[in-house]
């Protein structure tokens, strides 16, 4: 494939929506740029809809390798953007046309426990 | 005019309200914001009558009823599960031995606890959801409603 997406798509995606974060876990500590997916999210109980947000961040696999961060590092690491300080739960792969190493992973977030 | 079941649910979510740790009470409100949680809603239950009522009789003539209004308890905390037990344990515990419910179902009618389903899922916090079902048996009487 001679289409290059992390500088034609992904480069500019994060220059124009990207915010500044710091990731911690254990010893590894990083800046990173990540993307804010905090999503509205409603969840049934019965005949109740209880109304709240699922908290996410994207970034791009390519700077996580650059800044020595690997899989064993995701669950449970600290990421703080945006104001507000969360713990990394789990993930999801969004693979990218050149492959998934160059593509991005999607932080599925919860509120940091406080204190 | 007397309107056991109406007496019954109103009392019902005083009696909800009343559970330590719930930051609001609702009676059949379906849209629930996290700023409302720990959350308790009474729904008004389907109501039947108990079998043995028919046959030839004036169609005037009181007769045995059962409601079953179901409570939801919503909750988001990390220890959710823990907190959902509690809070299941005082709600069936006030509701059971409440003075005013337990006179409004009249001296051939009880109040039972029947069951209880749970939903989790993940929001801001580790989400949870306590559904429970109580029975309401008391006496419909036409000519007072």
């Amino acid at each position: 494939m001679s289409l290059d997406y992390s500088a034609l798509l992904y480069d500019p995606v994060y220059l124009e929506l990207g915010v500044p974060a710091t990731f911690v876990s254990g010893s590894v500590e990083a800046d990173l740029t990540v993307i804010d997916d905090t999503r509205p999210k409603i969840i049934p109980a019965g005949s109740v809809e209880v109304r709240s947000v699922g908290p996410g961040a994207f970034v791009r696999m390519q700077e996580l390798e650059t800044n020595g961060i690997v899989r064993d590092n995701w669950i449970d690491a600290a990421m703080n953007f945006n104001g507000r300080t969360w713990t990394v739960r789990s993930w999801e792969l969004r693979g990218s046309p050149n492959g998934e190493d160059f593509g991005e992973v999607r932080f599925l977030l919860k509120a940091a426990e406080v204190g | 005019m007397v309107d056991t079941r109406e007496d019954i649910l109103a009392r019902l979510l005083v009696v909800v309200g009343t559970i330590p740790g719930l930051r609001s009470s609702h009676r059949n409100n379906v849209d629930i914001t996290e700023e409302m949680l720990p959350a308790a809603i009474v729904f008004d239950g389907d109501e039947t009558t108990v079998a043995g009522n028919d046959g030839s009789r004036p169609s005037n003539r009181p007769l045995l009823v059962e409601m079953t209004p179901e409570i939801v308890i919503a909750e988001q905390s990390d220890e959710v599960g823990s907190d959902l037990t509690t809070l299941r344990r005082e709600l069936i515990k006030r509701v059971l031995l409440d003075t005013e419910l337990n006179a409004k179902t009249g001296s051939n009618g009880k109040i039972s606890y029947v069951s209880c389903q749970t939903d989790v899922g993940w929001m801001r916090s580790l989400h949870g959801a306590l559904r429970a079902q109580f029975m309401f048996k008391y006496t419909l009487k036409p000519d007072e409603l």
